[in-house]
């Protein structure tokens, strides 16, 4: 038998009993519409991240931290009693404290000259500023201030990454405040008003504008300095304080990108009590967590669809009874076990392919309809963020995971007709 | 052509066994009519299963054209049924919801055959047995000779060797019995095909050129 007389036959089969296998074929769907959904959302969020993340760039660039005193503790239980550990001093003479995760600048420079890879060591300096303003204007916006050490690099709107001191790039939302045209404040002088640690008197720190990022996680709410600035800015405001030249965090920018390099410089640091991530690691470990919510949702559908695959066992066993005599006949007139086997195969995978069509369609239409009125009220200041995304992947996916569960619930149906004998089966009332 | 050597069947059933066929040889030879006569019970039934390749005996075997059936693969008994065999049933086994035509085709569907030889085979059967007209409509819209005619164009379409018949005319009245008989015989004399009916229709049975009388498991006449 043709594969074609085959889908045709079994596709006629399941007419038969109309209501029987629209039923089912509901049962199917409800199951392949929640994993639309679900799949929809954990796709939604991996687009809206990928948006925000990639918008800064940095391929050979490390955060390093020095670890918390117990992260190696496997299980470190809660409530137990933690053990201090004396200050000591390194060959360097540096004072090291394990009880903290801070570290002076020394240090880091002391760490970064036991690494050959590593080309230049950034610590996180940070800095406050009450508010930025144009040079040729009253307009004052507060502003957080944020370092981009070298070798990292935003995407832009307009301009360029800073090629020199004292330049700064605006986030997005805050260029539309002083110009709806944000290219116009490329060149233009900000400036930026800061206190220091002493007075409450506000110095001013002029800044170029040399681009306007692109809208992102950290680009939102950041305008960005270069180390250089940083670094200025930082000492004027912190360079009398207890805590000057101490960091919590720090980047190593290596002269290669090379993953084995970036990976040895990794387990490296990891032995001297430090942890490192690249960006390829932030971006990977937030994949992951989206990964595991998507499962977990994903999780609630398919247990709609186990359900659902019963309906599909009981269907296809009603089937085989009422038609034993069916059986019977083709068996009798050369139809072999296999061919019979794949005939209602087929009629439980058409099951589904009907369902999860149906799932699939209708699930797009109502996440679309959803993201529509979500973008105009709830979601409205999570600009670009879909709480459904379809991609053909998942779409393909689903397609082929339902049919898949359809077929595996038809086996035991399917089996029994091939197995039927034939002259009792034309016996059989 | 086709030969049974010491064919026996013993069916099992609550661990008494029931010796329905008991060591029979037969032999029958290309284009003979063969009417298969005994009463129910009298094992006839299952001479013709084991004779048509649909069951398997418990000892001895079935011999079709030199190869002997106990020898084939299951796959090899499939083709043999499809290919060499037509069959026709006392309750017709028509499926209600498809055309004349389908019906008639099944067994060419089965086999894989192409569209054309698909076609032009129905077709040619449906007109040997006078229901061509009727090949659109519904099978279940036909009386019970149609039905039955449809049912010896559905054995005629694979241009078999042998048909098998069990009681062709057990569920018609004599009058469009007798047509359905006069079909078969008359495929048996222009065609050449093998006809082995199964029946306890003695009026039938003399129609048949050669008469197997079956009693209690054991041929008694005709041999």
């Amino acid at each position: 038998m043709k594969i074609w007389d085959l889908i045709r036959i079994a596709n006629r089969n399941l007419l038969r009993s109309k209501l029987r296998t629209f039923l089912t074929v509901m049962a199917i769907f409800v199951g392949s519409f929640t994993l639309t959904l679900t799949n929809g959302i954990g796709d939604g969020l991996r687009d809206y991240v990928e948006t925000q993340v990639k918008n800064i760039e940095g391929d050979s660039a490390l955060f390093v931290r020095k670890k918390f005193p117990r992260e190696d503790e496997q299980n470190a239980r809660i409530g137990e009693p933690e053990e201090y550990k004396e200050i000591k001093e390194d060959e360097q003479g540096n004072r090291i404290d394990p009880n903290s995760i801070v570290v002076s600048l020394d240090q880091i420079n002391s760490l970064a000259k036991e690494f050959p890879e590593v080309k230049k060591a950034t610590p996180a300096y940070r800095m406050r500023a009450e508010y930025i303003a144009l040079a040729d204007s009253d307009k004052k916006f507060k502003v957080s201030l944020g370092m981009l050490s070298e070798g990292l690099k935003q995407k832009l709107e307009a301009g360029k990454m800073f090629d020199g001191k004292n330049q700064i790039i605006l986030p997005l939302y805050l260029a539309e405040g002083f110009d709806e045209k944000v290219e116009n404040l490329v060149g233009k002088t900000a400036k930026i008003g800061y206190k220091t640690e002493e007075s409450d008197e506000i110095q001013i720190k002029e800044l170029k504008i040399a681009g306007v990022a692109t809208k992102g996680m950290i680009s939102n709410l950041n305008a960005f300095v270069d180390a250089e600035t940083a670094k200025g800015l930082y000492t004027a405001q912190r360079g009398e304080s207890r805590d000057y030249n101490r960091f919590t965090n720090f980047t190593f920018l290596l002269n290669s990108s090379d993953e084995k390099t970036m990976e040895k410089v990794k387990n490296k640091l990891e032995e001297k009590g430090f942890t490192a991530m690249s960006y390829a690691d932030i971006e990977k470990r937030t994949y992951d967590g989206i990964g595991i919510l998507q499962t977990g949702l994903n999780l609630f559908a398919l247990i709609a669809l186990l359900a659902a695959s019963f309906g599909i066992i009981n269907t296809l066993i009603i089937a085989v009874m009422e038609r034993t005599k069916d059986i019977g006949l083709q068996k009798a007139l050369g139809m072999g076990r296999g061919k019979i086997f794949m005939l209602f195969s087929m009629e439980s995978i058409l099951i589904g392919f009907w369902g999860a069509l149906l799932g699939i369609v209708i699930g797009i239409a109502c996440g679309l309809v959803a993201n529509a009125y979500l973008a105009s009220t709830y979601l409205e200041s999570f600009e670009g963020y879909n709480l459904f995304v379809f991609t053909p992947l998942s779409i393909i996916f689903i397609m082929l995971l339902v049919c898949t569960v359809a077929f595996l619930a038809g086996v035991m149906p399917a089996f029994r007709a091939s197995r039927l004998n034939p002259i009792e089966a034309l016996r059989y009332e | 052509m086709l030969e049974a050597i010491n064919l026996s069947r013993t069916f099992t059933s609550d661990k008494v066994d029931y010796e329905v066929l008991k060591a029979v040889n037969l032999e029958i030879k290309q284009g003979e009519c063969v009417a298969i006569m005994g009463k129910s019970g009298s094992g006839k039934s299952t001479l013709m299963h084991l004779l048509a390749c649909l069951d398997e005996p418990t000892s001895g075997s079935v011999v079709f054209e030199g190869s002997d059936f106990t020898t084939l693969s299951e796959g090899q008994k499939n083709r043999l049924r499809n290919e060499k065999f037509g069959f026709v049933f006392q309750q017709f086994f028509l499926n209600g919801r498809e055309t004349v035509f389908e019906n008639v085709a099944l067994p060419m569907r089965i086999r894989g055959a192409s569209g054309k030889r698909l076609n032009e085979n129905s077709m040619e059967s449906l007109q040997a047995v006078g229901l061509d007209d009727k090949a659109k409509k519904s099978a279940k819209d036909l009386s019970g000779g149609e039905k039955q005619r449809v049912c010896i164009a559905r054995a005629l379409v694979g241009k078999p060797q042998v048909i098998f018949a069990d009681e062709p005319t057990g569920n018609l009245d004599s009058k469009t019995g007798e047509t359905v008989e006069n079909l078969l015989l008359q495929m048996n004399k222009d065609l050449g095909i093998t006809l082995i009916i199964v029946t306890h229709d003695e009026d039938l049975a003399n129609k048949c050129e050669r008469i197997i009388e079956i009693k209690d498991g054991r041929i008694i006449s005709g041999n």
